[in-house]
């Protein structure tokens, strides 16, 4: 077994009285794919905002890398190698794609030249290089999520962690995207994946981790949690389908 | 290629032009505002256009500038105005750091509100201070730099254009460098910003206080410039507007959006200002040099700059929201 | 008594203050826009309120019959010809706007007012009831609060009870859904601006007997109305009104026991440390992260 990277222990989140995440422990190792699922309002992207810093868990712990770092901030924590990408993508709209992939690169390099070197890399490893210098914004939707993932790629992470990368996109798309998630996976990243699509999860994770109304359900690999009843019944059973 | 040597023949006619246009103090003062106006504007536009944090306080900036310098050569007046100069730029950067520590860490509307709470607490606290001469302002005698003449208006002409030169040398820079990119990124969009490892705190303040720099100089050249200030002629609201107002009608985040706006609003201003507007009515004969109407207009039109700034606010935004450059990209 | 005096009468002239505030927030919650141009309101308020005196002789309270209707369908009309077309355009874009109308407004005020000062005396301007302990209360400022304390209980009324009411804050709360349920989202909008100047309109007709009334006296006005928004929460009514009162007391406060030319800068003041240590505001819920 190789060292955790990441190591979230009892978990929780509250908002006022409301609470999103309730003492919720995972852990991801090097190189694996962890998916992180559930329905709707489980808590999967407030973990992620907890987990980036975007809003600091109320108790327990993030340890990144042998680092704990609840109190730090985005920036601080993409820096140290943990990156992610968003349910909403959040293009800068009115740059071109390769300058928003560069603004990506600048967390390794301070050199534009060298910063558009890595910024066309990634776009070459998504497939967007004949868009390189569209405006962001006037992208369609499955083109902004591989923007997404190029620009998120392009700072290097250690760690990924995609949330709802395939969410509405139609299958073609989907495979595309998973097809790139394993290229990637295939030099060694480590990925924390949220996703809604059942199928997309299980053909390309480790291992699962299950939320529902803001608590870990259950953790096991693909085969464990789609045989798992009390997945299926929270989850599957609720009416949702891939 | 093209563009260098267009920026070369404009520099060349700028540098040229006071040779041209002889001794013209009237004129050289009208050139020496579209020079102002352009940089203050163009200052303005790093940390607003670049950055997308809209200051609607930069009066602070530019009285901080002014005020410091003239403070310090009436009470020392063998002091180098470039020191003072500096000194300037000491206090607005101090002013801009506090600022910004504020409500940096905040989102929305808040830093523009800050602005104007700031740049008013400037206002009063000078108004209300001895040693700022309160509202009687403060007037400078006598100044020398390098045996210059600063009797005549060519020296400040061509400061003014030094520093337009200067403040769009390092928004070109800043347009292809890192700190560039994460301003503009952070314009875009805060969160996606952040989660790309950009301080967001950090690069809002350091656009700040360039910004709020090169507004000190400008602050400090025109109190050299005009040796008499009080705060409504560098510490009111207005001017903080009217900057704002000749980015919007330039183009907001463009490199000459600023440039464009001043060469348009500050002669239109002074038209109005010198009631150019009054004159040619009653001398087309529309109006009567005599009649309460004619009269009115006389003792009001001179006011009407800022009613007429309102209205082309209005209409810009409305109609013209990326500016006149904004135009000619879309046609393009 | 030193003390009580600036306490009291700040909480009277607070009241008011609260009213211009209320009319902001209204705004601020409703369209999420924030309005530069409510000071101008105030001080077209004020002048009604002057004209109407002066040419009318209506009383000056007694114009509010007539003022607040007519405030109202000019916010009204202002929404509909210009705010709503920038609805969906960045914050600054609407800021500059709303500041665009507010110079239109006090400079056509300046041209057609002048600038002289001018100052709206009643029979009752200087008159004030005496209480034990050397404090005085004048006539016109508790009229005013008074006034102000009925409008707020029926605006609160309004917003509670009736269909419209109830929309109105629907809006404030998420416009998306509003208008997914079903609300007229932009008839909410042009009714809260028109409400909003309503407000401001009203809260300047009822400071004119006690104030100078001049065409520049709205950039004052606004920052003390963003003040009172921002401590009580940017878009809480509530938090309005009672930011108004602590606006009124501490400069109250700061002219009797600093100078009254720094009042204005403790206000300024005040409103930073509300931003450096709870930005949002006494009463807000959200403020800092939206």
């Amino acid at each position: 077994m190789i060292k955790d990277l990441l190591r979230v222990s009892h978990a929780s989140k509250h908002f006022g009285g409301n609470v999103a995440v309730h003492d919720v422990s995972f852990a991801v190792d090097e190189k694996e794919i962890v998916g992180l699922i559930g329905p709707n309002g489980a808590g999967k992207t407030t973990l992620f905002n907890c987990m980036t810093g975007f809003f600091p868990v109320t108790l327990g712990e993030v340890i990144f890398d042998t680092k704990k770092i609840n109190d730090l901030r985005p920036d601080e924590v993409c820096r140290l190698g943990m990156a992610r990408t968003w349910q909403r993508v959040k293009p800068l709209g009115s740059l071109s794609v390769l300058e928003n992939v560069m603004v990506g690169a600048f967390s390794v390099t301070n050199k534009p030249r060298q910063a558009e070197v890595i910024a066309m890399e990634e776009l070459t490893k998504v497939g967007l290089t004949d868009y390189a210098s569209k405006s962001a914004g006037s992208l369609p939707i499955g083109l902004k999520k591989k923007l997404e993932l190029a620009r998120v790629l392009a700072t290097h992470p250690k760690l990924l962690l995609l949330d709802e990368i395939c969410g509405g996109l139609n299958h073609t798309e989907t495979d595309t995207i998973l097809d790139i998630i394993r290229t990637i996976r295939q030099r060694g990243a480590t990925i924390v994946f949220i996703e809604h699509d059942m199928k997309a999860v299980t053909s390309i994770c480790d291992r699962i981790v299950v939320l529902n109304s803001g608590e870990k359900l259950a953790e096991g690999t693909p085969e464990e949690i789609t045989n798992n009843p009390d997945v299926i019944a929270a989850y599957l059973g609720g009416g949702h389908h891939a | 290629m093209k563009q260098i040597a267009l920026v070369t023949i404009l520099a060349a006619a700028a540098i040229a032009l006071p040779l041209i246009i002889g001794e013209n103090p009237y004129m050289t003062g009208i050139l020496i505002s579209v020079l102002m106006m352009a940089a203050l504007s163009s200052a303005w536009n790093i940390l607003g256009g670049y950055a997308g944090q809209y200051s609607f306080g930069h009066a602070a900036y530019f009285g901080a500038g002014a005020y410091t310098t003239l403070i310090l050569l009436t009470n020392y007046s063998t002091l180098n105005p470039l020191i003072c100069m500096a000194a300037g730029i000491i206090v607005a950067s101090l002013i801009a750091l506090i600022t910004g520590t504020i409500v940096f860490r905040l989102r929305g509307h808040y830093f523009g509100l800050a602005s104007i709470a700031v740049a008013e607490i400037v206002r009063l606290s000078v108004l209300n201070f001895e040693f700022t001469g309160g509202a009687q302002g403060i007037l400078l005698s006598d100044i020398s730099l390098w045996g210059l003449d600063l009797n005549s208006k060519n020296p400040f002409y061509y400061g003014m254009l030094l520093v337009l030169a200067v403040t769009l040398g390092i928004t070109a820079y800043l347009r292809t460098s890192k700190t560039g990119y994460y301003l503009m990124a952070i314009r875009e969009d805060q969160d996606a910003a952040s989660s790309l490892g950009i301080n967001l705190s950090f690069y809002k303040n350091k656009s700040l206080v360039i910004s709020a720099a090169l507004t000190s100089v400008l602050g400090s050249l025109y109190g050299l410039y005009i040796r008499f200030i009080d705060t409504s002629a560098v510490l009111d609201l207005r001017l903080s507007i009217e900057i704002i107002l000749t980015a919007i009608i330039g183009g907001v985040g463009t490199l000459w959006g600023p440039v464009v706006g001043a060469l348009l609003l500050v002669p239109l201003a002074e038209m109005l200002r010198s009631n150019l507007l009054g004159d040619a009515l009653v001398k087309a004969g529309l109006v009567s040099d005599t009649s309460a109407f004619g009269i009115f207009l006389k003792e009001n039109l001179a006011h009407a700059h800022v009613l007429v700034y309102g209205i082309i606010t209005v209409l810009c935004i409305l109609y013209l929201p990326k500016g006149v450059l904004g135009l000619f990209r879309r046609t393009k | 008594m030193s003390f009580l005096q600036p306490l009291l009468s700040g909480t009277l002239t607070g009241g008011v203050y609260a009213l211009a505030g209320i009319g902001m927030s209204l705004v601020f919650g409703v369209m999420n826009i924030s309005n530069f141009a409510h000071g101008d309101l105030m001080m077209l308020g004020m002048y009604l309120a002057y004209f109407a005196f002066t040419l009318l002789h209506i009383d000056p309270y007694l114009s509010l019959v007539l003022l607040i209707p007519t405030a109202f369908m000019f916010g009204f009309l202002l929404e509909k010809l210009f705010i709503n077309k920038v609805i969906n355009h960045p914050h600054q874009n609407q800021i500059l706007l709303t500041i665009g109308l507010g110079l239109i407004m006090s400079n056509t005020a300046l041209l057609a007012f002048t600038s002289d000062p001018k100052i709206l005396t009643t029979s009752y301007s200087s008159s004030a009831f005496n209480l034990p302990g050397g404090i005085s209360i004048s006539v016109p400022l508790l009229l005013s609060f008074l006034i102000t304390c009925v409008i707020i209980a029926m605006l609160y009324l309004f917003l509670s009870k009736t269909t419209t009411g109830m929309a109105l804050r629907a809006t404030s709360q998420n416009r998306e859904a509003a208008q997914l349920m079903g609300i007229n989202v932009a008839k909410m909008s042009a009714i809260a601006f028109g409400l909003g100047t309503a407000l401001a309109a009203t809260a300047g007709a009822l400071i004119a007997p006690t104030y100078y009334i001049h065409p520049l006296v709205g950039h004052s006005f606004l920052l003390k109305a963003f003040t009172i928004c921002v401590l009580g929460g940017l878009g809480s009514v509530v938090g309005a009104g009672v930011g108004g009162i602590i606006i009124g007391v501490v400069e109250a406060m700061s002219s009797t026991y600093l100078s009254s030319d720094w009042k204005d800068v403790v206000v300024f003041v005040l409103f930073l440390a509300v931003l450096l240590l709870r930005p949002q505001g006494l009463f807000g819920k959200k403020g800092g992260q939206s």
